[in-house]
């Protein structure tokens, strides 16, 4: 093992704290952040995550209100529902759980959510700013990934990236964050030929397919930064996408799953959260405030 | 010199005729017209080229046309009120609003109070997002029509090696996600890449899109590669103006499989993707199914 461990917590951390500090400073000037999660039916699995997310949420001084609907909700009612949420100003940011049930497309609904409380950075005005380089409110995870990597003692400008996978919620938004910030970035996934070939080539690797063990330790540039972004359940244990083994002996640093990506995803949600409900407290000043 | 030409005059007008063709089964099978609005604010001459050249073309391809010239002191609240009016006019299917605009006006504004449906240039930040997470959207001009090109040329893409170099964001970062909606593997160059030449060798097909002239030589161009040349630049050359790509032809055309020439390459398509957009965003806001080749 040669590579440097990522802490993962230990950036979350930091981030909490900084999120920690907004939130008052917010409720100071009257817009203490709100948050509002949405599931729908009867979720097991998503109780537990939203349960974990509001303790977070609430230990970073944020309000956080989990609200759960029936299973036979229609599209149309839950677009009622975020239509109330958008116009109600002590609501600040919206999230939506999944799964959602099959009756309920997931980006029709995340397209009803106004973009200034689109905390998970998922409705396409939010995602085109991150194309255009305006980083407002990006896709969570994406945006966790590449906080990882600059902290990092690299140059990223003209740094060679490889992302492999190109999922509309992970890959691509990291691709254009990374090239916002000056990286050349390869983006490749199941029809690239050889992902070795471009893999071998780069400073730092992005992986988010969800195939565990895809990237091993001969895929890597030596000294390489690797982000590690998939979660597969293999034997009980939680794992990347990575051979952690092998590619620890090659790269220069690495991200642990768990305690990688992981905690800095939630922390950027928080810190999402605070930034929403700053633009949303500017934008009502310049829209309604009155002269002093 | 090696290279096959890829005829940017004789394709765009296969697809002006492929959509004066579809034009005409909307008519006849559902009453309907295609129609493009477009508003100029003031008079940049190249502009007013452009604009009556859209017009005339939004014509022949049978499609209604709706121009609006405005006085270069047009307020930005009366150029609002003017895309309001045309979002609401069911006559119009398309909107595109002449760049650059007069300083006074706020673009992104203005770019953005148009329905995305109607947004012909595909520059509507929510079509940019779209267009990011692979949803449907109205695509931008150039970059479709270099995909369009692309397409006819090799038939699948999937699994080729692209490399997109300039980020701008109306013709590198759309071509990009084009690219890879196609299933290229994707590389965006730019200015501050390590090592140009050798990146852009490894491209199965390079799209150069920087805006300057002759820039990628034939050392950038591995050998049968196909290069797509966005720029358009204006130079000097033994006392004449010449029109010149982002690619030095001559040198490159000597390592390519297939090139495409300026001028006659990529930007007579542009027009030509405008007109296929305009009848994409009719059919969709008529509930018909959509013309096939002429989107992404």
């Amino acid at each position: 093992m040669t590579a440097t461990l990522i802490d993962g917590k230990a950036i979350a951390a930091r981030m909490v704290e900084e999120v920690r500090a907004e939130a008052t400073e917010l409720a100071a000037k009257g817009w203490a952040p709100r948050l509002v999660s949405i599931s729908v039916g009867d979720v097991a699995a998503a109780e537990l995550y939203v349960r974990n997310q509001q303790r977070q949420a609430e230990a970073a001084g944020l309000a956080f209100e989990a609200r759960n609907y029936p299973e036979t909700i229609s599209l149309e009612q839950l677009t009622g529902v975020m239509i109330g949420l958008n116009a109600d100003p002590r609501v600040n940011g919206i999230i939506i759980q999944r799964p959602l049930p099959t009756h309920i497309p997931v980006k029709a609904l995340q397209k009803a959510v106004h973009p200034l409380k689109d905390v998970e950075g998922m409705h396409p005005s939010s995602i085109g700013n991150i194309v255009y380089n305006d980083l407002a409110l990006g896709p969570c995870t994406a945006v966790a990934a590449v906080e990882i990597l600059k902290t990092l003692p690299l140059n990223i400008e003209g740094l060679d990236v490889c992302v492999i996978g190109h999922s509309e919620i992970v890959g691509k938004p990291i691709a254009f964050l990374m090239m916002g910030l000056g990286a050349t970035v390869t983006v490749c996934h199941h029809m690239t030929r050889q992902v070795a070939v471009h893999s071998r080539a780069a400073d730092a690797v992005f992986v988010a397919v969800g195939k565990p063990g895809l990237v091993t330790g001969e895929m890597l540039k030596p000294g390489a930064a690797l982000i590690d972004i998939g979660i597969n359940r293999v034997e009980g244990k939680t794992v990347g996408d990575a051979d952690f083994e092998s590619c620890a002996k090659v790269a220069g640093w690495i991200t642990p799953v768990p305690g990688g990506v992981g905690p800095v995803t939630v922390a950027t949600l928080l810190k999402n959260a605070v930034l929403a409900t700053r633009m949303q407290m500017d934008h009502y000043s310049a829209a309604f405030a009155v002269e002093r | 010199m090696t290279a096959a030409i890829i005829d940017g005059k004789a394709f765009a007008a296969k697809v002006r005729g492929e959509v004066a063709a579809h034009v005409a089964r909307l008519k006849e099978e559902h009453g309907i017209q295609p129609g493009l609005a477009v508003v100029l604010v003031g008079e940049d001459p190249a502009s007013q080229v452009y604009v009556s050249s859209k017009g005339k073309q939004t014509v022949e391809a049978g499609m209604a046309s709706f121009e609006h010239k405005l006085e270069a002191d047009t307020s930005e609240a009366d150029l609002l009120a003017l895309i309001d009016r045309l979002n609401k006019d069911p006559k119009v299917h398309g909107i595109l609003v002449q760049l650059p605009l007069p300083g006074h006006l706020n673009s992104e504004l203005v770019i953005n109070s148009i329905d995305p449906a109607k947004d012909v240039d595909g520059f509507h930040i929510s079509n940019v997002g779209l267009l990011g997470t692979g949803q449907k959207s109205m695509v931008p001009c150039t970059p479709l029509g270099c995909l369009m090109m692309l397409r006819d040329h090799h038939g699948k893409l999937a699994g080729m090696n692209a490399v997109v170099v300039g980020r701008s964001n109306i013709v590198g970062k759309p071509m990009a996600q084009l690219l890879l909606g196609d299933s290229c593997t994707v590389t965006i160059a730019h200015s501050r890449t390590k090592d140009l030449a050798a990146v852009c060798r490894g491209a199965d097909i390079l799209v150069a899109a920087v805006g300057r002239p002759e820039m990628i030589t034939g050392e950038f161009v591995k050998p049968g590669a196909t290069v797509i040349d966005v720029g358009i630049n204006r130079i000097e050359r033994d006392g004449k103006t010449k029109l010149v790509g982002d690619v030095e032809f001559a040198s490159a055309a000597a390592v390519a499989g297939a090139i495409t020439p300026v001028p006659g390459g990529v930007g007579p398509m542009t027009i030509a993707c405008l007109l296929a957009n305009t009848l994409t965003a009719c059919c969709r806001a008529n509930g018909l199914s959509e013309p096939s080749g002429l989107t992404a």
